[in-house]
């Protein structure tokens, strides 16, 4: 083999590794940036709010507040909380709710009359689903998984 | 990232280096049949093989959630730069890989060595003291290996070993500022966040922003480096514009860059040669303005493809393996060798902001990640512009590729930062991601 030929093929070759690093190097750009559009899309399905529903027919034309949820959510009489809960059977810190891996958690901190989803106290943190009901003292709020809030 | 996504992506990762490996085998391969020169470059090759092969297994061990895709750019990017410098000047390729092995060694240790990040920010003002002793020094008793006498006394000399401690500067710099510009970052925010605010820029902006600019004029006047003066001073704007979010540190730094310039213009011989050269070069064209205009004559001759590894004659460059090296790599590769090192400095930014990105809420920490990577990525840009004449030419080397010890260490001291950041991301759901 000449050494033209020689030189002629390790060129080629060259060129041909040179394309091949920038391919790999784009589809690792590419991959990577769909993986985070997904990981977009699960974050935006996963807002949510909580609705105040009606304490046991006692006011039934109460006007439903909703209280729009934060990656992480306090409920409690303290007026420390994100969401206070004015109500005599609910302690100061009572009960969070958490974004964890595209879930809503429902936690309870210790409350002195504890925390119910869906009327059933829990004693493990929760994942809530959407038209879950959470109670506190004696207070209710309906859990509503928004799909696109922007 | 789920286990399957985790493999594929490492399965990527191996194959970069494959490919880089091959690239570089097949320069050194045509440069051996091109011009048949014993055995040296050989050992050169089988260095760079080593150093990626150690940094690949040592990252993986030790450092598994940093970023899979920095370091075999960095390598593919440095073994490119040795067949370069062993086809252009071979005497000096020796010393280009013993200083690769050095420069992977630090960038280990900048990597895995997990209290350096907090010392940076915390003796932030000793580095800084340090930095600037040094760079006094190298003012008072600084020399040029080139031995010219008019050339920029640059380089300190110790024992057989020249270093330039304005590359050691420009670390020192970016983690100076990141750590200031962290601390202050809440405050700058608030003041932003006041309507009524009284003042067009707030001293808490205006007073780094001017003593940063004074700092680059002292670089101008006492060493004559245009390109370190300029580059500083455009990614501490960068940095300040990251902080603050304020469109007018743009058009307020753009106007103390034009004053500077046109005093520097009228005041020193130096920057007028370069901006006259780069308005127009071809009255001069065997004078002073010979190096610009056969790095032009060299792309052209490199055409799409190439002329081939040891073909072309970039020779006609003169000091063709330091600042004009990505003028050598346009000749005999061509548009596609161009548009590859575009490509890799390309990525480079993508991951080195998105490492900045994750690091939401972390001022240091993102300040940092988004102060190297544009300190690497301004200083490509600056001479890959200045090589093809759209910017006039200020010398600094090409990142990774250019020979130049001092300029490699710190590059990959960079490198090794970057991963260091990326493996501590804050939420490890978003690892790898962006």
């Amino acid at each position: 083999m000449s050494v033209e030929a020689a030189v002629f093929i390790l060129r080629l070759l060259a060129g041909l590794s040179l394309l091949g690093f920038l391919a790999v190097l784009f589809v690792i750009v590419w991959r990577s940036m769909r993986q985070v559009d997904r990981q977009l899309a699960t974050t935006r399905m996963a807002y949510g709010y909580l609705t105040s529903l009606p304490s046991n027919a006692a006011q039934p034309n109460q006007v439903e507040k909703r209280f729009p949820l934060h990656a992480i959510t306090t409920l409690g009489r303290s007026a420390s909380n994100t969401i206070v809960v004015d109500n005599d059977f609910a302690s100061a810190q009572h009960a969070r709710i958490v974004l964890e891996g595209g879930q809503w958690w429902l936690e309870d901190r210790g409350s002195r009359n504890g925390t119910r989803l869906n009327d059933v106290a829990i004693d493990q943190p929760t994942i809530l689903a959407d038209s879950d009901v959470v109670g506190i003292g004696n207070l209710r709020y309906r859990f509503t998984l928004t799909s696109n809030m922007g | 990232m789920s286990p399957v996504e985790s493999l594929l992506s490492r399965r990527h990762h191996y194959l970069l280096l494959a490919f880089a490996g091959l690239s570089v085998f097949a320069g050194m391969a045509s440069i051996s049949m091109a011009r048949p020169s014993g055995f040296s470059h050989w050992a050169g090759l089988a260095i760079w093989a080593a150093c990626a092969f150690v940094g690949t297994a040592l990252l993986n061990r030790c450092l598994p959630a940093c970023d899979p895709v920095l370091f075999p750019l960095a390598i593919f990017l440095s073994g490119w730069g040795l067949v370069a410098i062993q086809r252009l000047a071979p005497s000096f390729a020796d010393r280009q890989a013993l200083w690769l092995v050095i420069s992977v060694g630090a960038m280990l240790f900048a990597a895995l060595f997990p209290h350096l990040l907090r010392w940076l920010r915390v003796y932030r003002y000793v580095v800084l003291a340090g930095a600037l002793l040094l760079l006094l020094a190298t003012i008072v008793f600084g020399s040029n290996p080139s031995g010219f006498e008019f050339a920029p006394r640059l380089w300190l000399k110790i024992g057989a070993v020249y270093f330039q401690p304005s590359e050691f500067m420009k670390l020192v710099l970016v983690a100076f500022m990141a750590s200031y510009l962290g601390e202050q970052s809440a405050a700058i925010r608030a003041e932003r966040g006041d309507a009524g605010m009284r003042l067009p820029f707030s001293p808490r902006l205006a007073g780094p922003m001017l003593s940063m600019w004074l700092l680059s004029l002292v670089i101008l006047v006492w060493q004559r480096d245009l390109g370190t003066a300029m580059l500083f001073f455009v990614v501490f704007l960068l940095l300040l514009y990251t902080t603050s979010g304020d469109w007018r540190i743009l058009i307020g730094g753009l106007l103390l860059v034009i004053i500077a310039a046109a005093a520097a213009y009228h005041l020193f011989d130096v920057v007028k040669l370069r901006v006259d050269i780069w308005l127009n070069p071809w009255p001069e064209s065997d004078g002073r303005a010979y190096q610009i205009v056969q790095s032009l004559m060299a792309f052209g001759a490199g055409g799409i493809l190439g002329t081939g590894v040891g073909l072309g004659s970039p020779g006609y460059i003169p000091v063709v393996h330091s600042d004009f090296i990505f003028a050598a790599l346009a000749e005999e590769w061509g548009l596609l060798g161009v548009i590859g090192v575009l490509s890799c400095f390309a990525v480079l930014t993508l991951r080195g902001l998105s490492i900045g990105l994750t690091h939401a809420g972390r001022d240091f920490h993102k300040l940092l990640a988004v102060g190297l990577t544009m300190m690497l990525v301004v200083q490509a840009l600056m001479i890959m512009a200045g090589v093809l004449k759209l910017l006039p030419l200020t010398g600094v080397t090409l990142p990774f590729i250019s020979y130049g010890g001092s300029s490699l260490l710190v590059c990959f001291v960079m490198i090794g930062l970057l991963l260091r950041l990326s493996a501590e991301a804050i939420s490890t759901g978003h690892r790898g991601a962006l």
